[in-house]
């Protein structure tokens, strides 16, 4: 036991530091340059309450900073719920969308922009996060509720997974559906946002995303212990005392709270919560202890990179995330796949 | 996969926009101003208030040198260091931009935003809309020549129109790039309006300004004329690329050879030009009365 925790080790230390590396590249660089100079007149000028801030040090302080803290929160959030749904259903495929949370989201976000100008319901900067994450909490409820079995009452994760590709497919469907009727800039809106943007990001959104980050992420630490105990098989778990019903009810919470509020601020960003968790367990092992903690760190540095391109590639102009996402992600992943004998 | 074929059409429709790369090349400029409304921007060329306008949104295409701007984005799809990039002192907008949170950060870094008065969407409103526009770049003599020029233009256009016997039925077809679909163009839009100029009656109704292009609506309007804008003419590219666009073989417009290409900055907004595009669609689609 001793041997395979220190082989774990070195690695949270090792990507904490890439991922400071990223973060400050993400911040030096963009459409408009911003130096260190810049970084340090601007924090300066905060910390000592003076006022008058270039617009330049205005760019950094209300525009990069908290973009680049909401990509490792987002980030962190989507790969964390990957290897918490990977482990509970002990199925590589799963993705943290997949019990309807995603797709759900992108129906809420559809609907306000299809619908919102008819609707009297109206929060200001808020209404597009709020309708995202009630679509998200509505799919995912559905999710559930469906797919309790109705002789025992209990629900076993295979339904729960069929199920829940079911009602992915049925939201977005109800996305399709709405994007088609809705007019032309509107269409744009929503395909925009089912691509994902973190262009959007201000401190309250930091703050609300870090907030649900730090504190289930927290949690998920707490069960990842049982989360091993499931792997070797349910009923393995449960003769050394793990509540399974529990622990899949107290995981799925996490990991829907996670992607409902990551995703509402941001869009549908796909592929992070899939290759993170099989990265870390392509290049170490499967210990959900570790894997949970350094997707946390993985999953940051990943989306801050995918970031940073996405604001450099096209540049002054911006390319949707969720296209780089996949196009950075898709190639490591294969040829990590290809490299090493992976079993899950 | 599907989501992969559509993640590299869009990565490459986006990269095919080259406007993107275009040289900014009035860096010593003082005034700058980033100009995001097509009809603004033909306005302001129009009047030669040009000198300081440093980028524009990309649908912006009249007239043709504008094109060396370097661009800013979509209009509904901006990006907040996109615009900051060009180190604007003043950008113009209509009103039709997004996304809301760009505008809050625009707005929360204190960059002035401008927008004209709304007037309504007829030639008197746009007569108001250039005088406005001259006024505030210090060219009113100018502006009074487009109005006067619009005005004449517009009555020789409505005299054509009264000595016209027939009213053909005329479908316009645009093509909707946010998702690459044809829409058609409804009595209610801009588009609706000039055919109605031009002596011309549109072939579907609808209280929006633009509808989804089916085959039912196409065969059930039965047009006489059908009018594609230049994007997606260009892209079917012969007739026979038209006649597979659903429906439209069927049409009178198609057995009599009458599908034309239009420009969508002829079509979408009204400007300076107007009188002129309704001059040239009466040549088009009243092609059968001048002849005889």
């Amino acid at each position: 036991m001793k041997k395979t925790s220190s082989r774990y080790i070195g690695v949270f230390p090792l990507l904490s530091i890439v991922l400071l590396i990223i973060v400050l590249f993400s911040i030096r660089y963009g459409a408009v340059s911003i130096t260190l100079d810049d970084m340090f007149s601007a924090i300066q000028k905060m910390t000592s309450g003076e006022e008058g801030l270039n617009l330049t040090e205005r760019i950094f302080m209300e525009i990069r900073l908290p973009r680049a803290i909401l990509c490792v929160f987002v980030g962190a959030s989507l790969a964390v719920g990957g290897a918490l749904l990977q482990a509970l259903f002990r199925n590589p495929i799963v993705e943290p969308g997949l019990v309807g949370t995603s797709c759900g989201a992108a129906f809420g976000a559809a609907l306000y922009f299809a619908l919102g100008a008819t609707f009297d319901f109206n929060v200001g900067e808020y209404t597009l996060p709020l309708a995202a994450c009630l679509g998200a909490i509505c799919s995912t409820a559905l999710v559930f509720f469906l797919s309790q079995s109705k002789q025992t009452g209990k629900s076993s994760v295979v339904t729960l997974l069929l199920v829940g590709i079911a009602i992915n497919a049925l939201f977005l469907s109800g996305v399709g559906f709405l994007s088609y009727i809705a007019r032309d800039p509107q269409a744009r809106s929503i395909i925009f946002w089912n691509l994902g943007t973190l262009s959007g990001a201000n401190w309250p959104s930091v703050i609300i995303v870090g907030t649900s980050t730090i504190i289930c992420l927290l949690f998920s630490l707490r069960y990842a212990k049982h989360l091993n105990a499931l792997m070797i098989g349910e009923e393995e778990a449960q003769f050394i005392g793990v509540n399974l019903k529990s622990l899949k009810w107290k995981t799925l919470l996490i990991n829907v709270v996670m992607v409902a509020v990551a995703t509402a601020f941001v869009g549908v960003i796909s592929f992070v919560g899939l290759i993170v968790p099989h990265l870390l367990r392509i290049l170490k092992g499967s210990d959900n202890r570790f894997l949970i903690l350094n997707s946390a760190v993985l999953g940051g540095v990943l989306l801050c990179l995918a970031d940073l391109l996405s604001r450099m590639l096209l540049r002054p102009a911006e390319l949707p995330i969720g296209i780089v996402t996949s196009v950075v992600g898709v190639p490591i992943f294969i040829i990590l796949l290809q490299k090493k004998n992976y079993f899950f | 996969m599907k989501k992969i074929i559509i993640y590299t059409i869009l990565a490459l429709s986006v990269s095919a926009c080259g406007r993107f790369g275009n040289e900014d090349k009035k860096k010593d400029h003082e005034e700058r101003i980033v100009v995001i409304s097509k009809q603004y921007n033909e306005i302001i060329y129009a009047l030669g208030a040009e000198e300081n306008v440093v980028a524009v949104d990309v649908s912006s295409t009249y007239p043709p040198e504008i094109k060396e701007l370097p661009t800013v984005g979509y209009h509904r799809a901006l990006s907040t260091e996109a615009i900051l990039s060009m180190k604007p002192t003043l950008i113009l907008e209509d009103d039709n931009i997004g996304p809301e949170h760009v505008i809050t950060q625009l707005k929360k870094l204190k960059i002035p935003m401008k927008q004209f008065g709304k007037y309504e969407n007829t030639i008197a409103g746009t007569d108001s809309l250039m005088r406005e526009m001259g006024r505030y770049f210090n060219k009113e003599a100018t502006a009074e020549e487009l109005c006067k020029k619009l005005d004449s233009d517009m009555k020789k256009a409505l005299a054509n129109t009264d000595s016209y016997k027939e009213k053909p039925k005329v479908l316009v077809i645009h093509f909707g790039r946010a998702s690459n679909i044809y829409l058609v163009m409804t009595k209610n839009s801009t588009a609706g309006k000039l055919i109605e100029w031009a002596g011309g009656e549109m072939a579907v109704q609808g209280d929006r300004g633009m509808k989804q292009f089916s085959p039912e609506v196409v065969a059930k309007s039965d047009p006489d004329v059908v009018l594609l804008t230049d994007y997606g003419y260009d892209k079917l590219g012969s007739m026979d690329g038209i006649a597979d666009l659903p429906g439209v073989s069927t049409t009178r417009a198609f057995k009599n050879e009458k599908i034309y290409r239009v420009e969508e900055h002829d079509m979408v907004y009204l400007g300076p030009r107007t009188g002129e595009n309704v001059l040239k669609l009466q040549e088009l689609i009243h092609q059968d009365e001048k002849n005889q």
